[in-house]
């Protein structure tokens, strides 16, 4: 059934880099979407030093592109601290090992660095998608959750944040679908993901055009099935559930 | 403090332009790239939203199948398939990393300008492109002068988007070794330990040198949206 280029311990590495690219991709789109949605409703919640706050972070993270982002995270950071001092927060301490022994990952601050510079990159896009979503709410019902006497919790749970999401979706769909793509771009700060283990298997096998292309088919097959979980997240619980 | 500015200015000309002596790099080339690609991307892409309005069922599916590939797979595994797979010395293309840079970029692009193009010319109402037809205008100029300079203007903003968003994507030819603003950021701090502590600095000064063009352009081109777009809407309008 496989091709004979594709070894078990080819495809055992590939496997894995796959693994970690779902997981990667699952974990950082949900804390994106959590701190976009609180990110956009500090920006319209009239507080001015929040809305400065909110300002800031999505101009910084939107307007730098996710690679320098990830680089400056992963490997400029740790150069700040002298060297006994890195190895003991970046590299080498109780958390870390934990980490490292539970995911099997050899070095899981790159690992994080990149998941963070995902989330904070993805998380300013999102930001604005809720925004405009909840511009586009009608007036009149917000007039009437006032009149009701809601108070402003409930207002933003009840109205703004379902009407909200509900209206971006389809733009926040798109944007993740990016983010699963750009979490491609971990595999420069040395996280063994999809992309990372396909190079890795061209430095053993020298077949770079094969395994490419089988990357590029997986990407693909990933890019296929996460829009369609999130076109049924849509149905299910944007649509149907009011 | 006055160490990492001095380190900063000493680099700053390599950040902005290359190495001396070697052919143009930097922030630079990072910007012809951007720009290069985004006008061969719409070439490509002029085709390929024809294609996928097209009559006939399979020349339509070639199309939707052209855009789902480049727009379906990252950046950065696109670079590399380019640059080693296809271009590589296996078909005896032996592509150079500008080349194959070039290359990957622009199909990247085109597919994401096709779709534009293609919501764009569906905007176009009907009676406009009628009343050119009644005129006795040529499909082609109907084409041009019609559908085109209307869906352009009407998908200003995604085209310009999609511009700033792909110079912020030249970031990752880095991958193969383009000598662009993070290939010289890299080789400028190089292997050299003692310079461990501008590491921060460098790569803070080069998401600045993002960061300002980035900005800069998004701002001008809203201004240029809102300054261009009512008018320009009513003209073609009232001169058809």
């Amino acid at each position: 059934m496989t091709p004979n280029w594709l070894t078990p311990d080819l495809l055992n590495l590939l496997l894995q880099g796959l693994l970690l690219t779902v997981v990667l991709t699952a974990v950082t789109a949900a804390l994106a979407l959590i701190l976009g949605v609180a990110a956009g409703t500090m920006r319209i919640s009239g507080n001015r030093f929040a809305g400065a706050l909110a300002v800031l972070h999505v101009e910084t993270h939107r307007n730098l592109p996710a690679l320098v982002l990830m680089i400056i995270w992963a490997f400029a950071l740790p150069n700040l601290f002298p060297p006994e001092l890195r190895r003991s927060i970046f590299f080498d301490n109780a958390f870390l090992n934990w980490l490292s022994g539970w995911s099997g990952l050899s070095l899981p601050y790159y690992t994080l660095a990149a998941g963070v510079a995902l989330v904070l990159n993805t998380s300013a896009y999102l930001a604005e998608l809720f925004r405009a979503g909840v511009g586009a709410i009608p007036q009149q019902h917000v007039d009437a959750a006032r009149t009701l006497g809601a108070s402003r919790l409930k207002l933003f749970w009840t109205l703004l944040l379902p009407q909200g999401l509900r209206t971006s979706f389809p733009a926040i769909s798109t944007r993740l679908i990016h983010h699963l793509k750009n979490t491609a771009l971990a595999a420069f700060v040395a996280t063994p993901e999809l992309f990372h283990s396909a190079q890795t298997a061209i430095t053993r096998t020298f077949l770079a055009l094969e395994f490419l292309m089988l990357a590029a088919v997986v990407y693909l097959l990933l890019a296929f099935a996460f829009s369609g979980l999130l076109r049924w997240v849509e149905k299910q619980w944007l649509v149907a559930g009011g | 403090m006055n160490d990492h500015i001095s380190f900063l200015i000493e680099k700053l000309p390599v950040l902005l332009f290359g190495f001396s002596g070697q052919r143009p790099g930097g922030l630079f080339l990072s910007l012809i790239l951007a720009v290069l690609a985004v006008a061969v991307g719409f070439c490509l892409a002029l085709p390929v939203s024809g294609a996928e309005r097209s009559r006939w069922r399979p020349l339509r599916w070639c199309a939707v199948a052209y855009v789902e590939l480049f727009r379906g797979i990252p950046l950065i595994l696109l670079l590399v398939l380019v640059h080693q797979g296809v271009g590589g010395v296996r078909f005896g293309l032996n592509w150079s990393p500008r080349t194959s840079a070039l290359v990957a970029l622009a199909l990247y692009s085109s597919a994401y300008q096709a779709e534009i193009l293609r919501a764009g010319l569906a905007a176009v109402p009907q009676e406009l492109v009628e009343s050119a037809r009644l005129m006795g205008s040529r499909p082609r100029q109907v084409y041009i002068l019609v559908k085109l300079r209307y869906a352009l203007r009407v998908m200003l903003p995604a085209f310009t988007g999609q511009a700033i968003s792909l110079f912020k994507d030249t970031s990752v030819v880095v991958v193969i070794g383009v000598a662009e603003v993070m290939t010289v950021a890299r080789m400028a701090l190089g292997a050299d330990v003692t310079n461990a502590p501008y590491w921060v600095t460098m790569y803070s000064f080069v998401g600045i040198l993002y960061f300002a063009l980035a900005f800069t352009l998004s701002r001008l081109s809203q201004r240029w949206e809102r300054r261009s777009r009512p008018s320009d809407l009513a003209h073609s309008f009232f001169s058809y």
